[in-house]
């Protein structure tokens, strides 16, 4: 009984330092940069830049954690962002809707590409990988159509930008917009049915239906969960910004990507899920800050992001060698 | 040309030869050694002793390439072809391509020699299609080929294994004209198979196996269908099969089907090789499913559940199980353990309490919220009542033993309390303890009230565990045995025939 206690107590111990790791990895980075450049790294403005401007991609990471939990790719969430970035700045220069309203429509848009997205996935049956990628090719085309391949500068009223520059309790008030959105999926995704199920389906599809899990449902709702996510974000990024930049949106693919699979490693080892992606992107982001702010050479910022994921997902897959198969990836 | 085999798990000292030329059948139940001595001769399997030698030359079939040098060719039961490549392509897998320079595969003489390769074998076919497009004959016919042509050797031997499995029967004629072409060749030949009436119709002499020793080698011509089920079964076997646990087959209850109300309805269910099923289970009983593979007892659990397409209708307790939707099959109060526990089962990426609670998770949700507390506790009970070992739900599945993972998955529908439980394959891959418990909770649950239908290969289990036992034959119910009828000897006899 005594012996038992012990080798539990110490399993679980151990346990905790491999799911927090990116906490402890965390501090250390802070460390680093705080004994490196103390002067410019300790700073408020830089907790808020690092904040606020990974508030846009953080979004658009945790809502990449719905499809991926259920085992689909949603490579057109970059672009989804972009595209409603350029058409909140377009509608707010060319009509007189209330942004209230345009936001919504955003969103109402970033639903209808996620339902498109599930009618080429789970009607015709088309690899999530490839539909959602033709979709971000044709979401492009009307980034380019509606802004007329020029940038747009929007005439936001006071109002609207403070949605996306407000700053709440020393932080900018896009970083509780992510902070709730991480709540609400973690939350949906670790403590309901539906929850249950999205990881059922992502495991094994074949299986999952079987046990009655209505998998074709589940896919279809996070693939407009991830959609709509954007979109929002879309519109956070308009306000924040001032201005529609065409280029803004699709880069924000890859570091989501980087942070959802980096996440895995974290928390919930092994699944991907939101607290844990939180926790990479701003791991991620403080780690390019300090770099930038040591004075380095632009490319160790990429350098610093490629490295890091290579590492923590090569670890945690080496690591559960023989364990359970899959899991990192869907 | 002469092999010998010395001890092995399976295989008890069995003697077998073939000649140059010469149509040699081997043939015995599941686990009577057949496949063994295929695998040992095509080096998958050591032999514990023994030698096997090739015109009184011996050698060592584990060596890489030794056997293929040999001359020794395998066609195995799945064939091992790739779909989406074209027959030119799936003739060269394997053995690879003639190059020119450099390192250029000339398209032009790779047809040729297909098309030649194939013509030689009576198969007249457009090379350039792609195997998937083609009939189920003409497949088993390019993998003989494969086989046969193009290495650096000739082909002295051919292994055919189970190769009429997935042959409709109009193209088995076929498949035999192509094996008596390659007999005429000088290849020796030795075919696999459990259907006796194509064992008389090719073979020139038969081995039989009956666990894991030869009953003997007999030429075909002095061979009957009747006097092989008999070599196969064996007569000893008859009355010594495994003590029933099933309560309701006691002496005093002779267990007809009428005296249960009816829990599962079939009527006229079609699918690939299912051909107008009906069937009744009643609550309270076990209801077995026998018959070979490809005699649809594979396909019934899936096409029930609706987990396979399906025509005809199904119902559980009155419910109508629409087809394709084993959500509302759930519902309607109909429970499946698939025979693939990994592929179709488990998820493996979850934890075991996660894979227990994965049919329902209803009694879980107050207020919209899952209690991890009532179903840790509940997930911990079933464990216990099914003696999962270790009892630690939040292990990953697939760290858990076979049996235990069964458990786990039977866990699963038990839990949900089913009207109707559909076993396929219940206890494969299992070692007898769990196979024993997981019996129990069978009988247990039918003792409730369920009623329960096992799919299985394994007959000793059937008697074991049913009140009464169905046997398929070619996609449809070719006999029914009830209560003290039941016996393995009997099932085996009416599974071949």
């Amino acid at each position: 009984m005594n012996a038992e206690t012990t080798t539990r107590a110490r399993r679980r111990f151990r346990f905790a330092v491999d799911r927090f790791s990116g906490i402890y990895i965390w501090g250390l980075i802070i460390l680093i940069f705080a004994l490196w450049v103390p002067e410019t790294f300790l700073t408020t403005t830089t907790l808020r830049v690092l904040a606020s401007d990974q508030a846009v991609t953080g979004m658009v990471a945790v809502g990449l954690v719905v499809p991926l939990a259920c085992g689909v790719f949603d490579l057109s969430i970059g672009h989804v962002l972009g595209f409603t970035l350029v058409a909140t700045t377009w509608m707010n220069v060319n009509t007189d809707i209330n942004m209230a309203v345009v936001t919504l429509m955003m969103v109402a848009i970033g639903v209808a590409v996620g339902l498109a997205n599930a009618a080429m996935v789970v009607k015709v049956g088309v690899n999530s990988f490839i539909a959602t990628l033709a979709m971000s090719s044709i979401l492009q085309a009307f980034i380019l159509f509606v802004s007329n391949n020029r940038q747009i500068a929007g005439e936001f009223s006071d109002e609207f930008k403070s949605f996306g520059r407000n700053v709440v309790l020393g932080l900018p008030q896009p970083f509780f917009y992510l902070l709730g959105l991480t709540l609400i999926i973690w939350f949906v995704l670790e403590y309901t049915r539906s929850g249950r199920y999205a990881y059922a389906t992502g495991g094994n599809p074949a299986a999952a239906r079987l046990a009655g899990v209505r998998t074709d449902r589940f896919i279809t709702v996070s693939l407009i969960v991830s959609a709509a996510v954007a979109a929002f974000a879309g519109v956070v990024l308009a306000a924040k910004l001032g201005s529609a930049s065409l280029t803004a949106g699709p880069p924000k693919l890859i570091p989501a990507y980087t942070a959802a699979f980096l996440g895995s490693t974290q928390i919930k080892r092994g699944r991907i899920n939101a607290w844990g992606t939180l926790i990479a992107v701003y791991l991620l982001a403080t780690g390019v800050k300090g770099l930038q702010l040591s004075g380095t050479e632009v490319w160790v910022d990429d350098l610093f992001n490629g490295v890091t994921l290579a590492l923590a997902v090569g670890i945690a897959v080496y690591r559960r060698r023989g364990d359970a198969p899959g899991g990192l990836a869907p | 040309m002469s092999k010998a085999f010395g001890p092995t798990e399976a295989l008890i000292d069995v003697d077998f030869d073939l000649h140059a030329g010469e149509i040699h059948a081997l043939v015995g139940q599941n686990g009577s050694g057949k496949s063994t001595l295929v695998k040992i001769l095509a080096g998958v399997h050591d032999s514990d002793g023994g030698s096997i030698a090739m015109d009184g030359e011996e050698f060592d079939p584990r060596r890489p390439g030794e056997a293929r040098l040999r001359g020794l060719r395998f066609v195995h039961q799945d064939l091992g072809l790739v779909d989406s490549l074209d027959v030119v392509e799936n003739l060269a897998l394997g053995r690879g391509y003639d190059v020119r320079f450099p390192r250029r595969i000339s398209w032009r003489h790779e047809r040729r020699q297909a098309h030649a390769a194939l013509t030689d074998l009576g198969y007249d076919l457009d090379v350039r299609s792609l195997v998937g497009s083609l009939r189920a004959s003409e497949r088993t016919g390019i993998a003989i080929a494969r086989a046969l042509d193009g290495w650096e050797s000739a082909a002295r031997l051919l292994v055919l294994d189970e190769p009429t499995a997935s042959l409709p029967e109009a193209e088995v004629a076929r498949l035999f004209d192509v094996v008596r072409t390659i007999r005429a060749r000088g290849v020796g030949v030795i075919y696999v198979s459990h259907h006796l009436d194509e064992v008389l119709a090719i073979a020139d002499r038969v081995t039989i196996l009956r666990d894991g020793a030869r009953v003997g080698t007999f030429a075909a011509e002095d061979l009957d269908h009747d006097r092989m089920v008999e070599l196969i079964v064996g007569r000893g076997a008859a009355g010594s099969g495994e003590q029933s646990v099933s309560p309701a087959r006691d002496p005093a209850s002779p267990g007809a089907p009428s005296e249960y109300e009816p829990s599962l309805i079939v009527e006229d269910l079609s699918g690939v090789v299912l051909r107008g099923v009906s069937l009744r289970v009643g609550a309270g009983e076990i209801v077995g499913v026998a018959g070979l593979t490809g005699s649809g007892r594979e396909e019934l659990g899936p096409a029930l559940f609706g987990a396979a397409g399906r025509s005809g209708s199904v119902s559980v307790a009155g419910r109508v199980v629409p087809a394709d939707r084993p959500d509302l099959a759930i519902e309607a109060g109909l429970g499946f353990v698939p025979a693939d526990r990994k592929s179709v089962g488990l998820v493996a990426s979850m934890v075991v309490r996660e894979n227990v609670t994965l049919a329902d998770l209803r009694p879980y949700v107050r207020g919209g919220l899952l209690r991890h507390r009532a179903e840790r506790s509940d997930v911990d009970t079933w464990l216990g009542l099914l003696d999962v070992r270790p009892r630690d739900q939040t292990l990953g599945t697939m760290r858990l033993s076979g049996g235990n993972q069964q458990k786990v998955l039977l866990a699963r529908w038990l839990r949900i309390r089913p009207r109707m439980l559909v076993l396929d394959e219940p206890t494969q891959g299992v070692d007898v303890g769990a196979k024993a418990e997981i019996h129990r909770r069978i009988v247990a649950a039918a003792h409730d009230g369920a009623g329960v239908l096992v799919c299985s290969t394994d007959t000793a289990e059937l008697v074991r565990v049913c009140d009464r036992v169905l046997v398929m034959q070619r996609g449809g119910i070719g006999a029914e045995l009830v209560g003290r009828d039941i016996s393995e000897e009997r099932i085996d006899r009416l599974c071949l025939s």
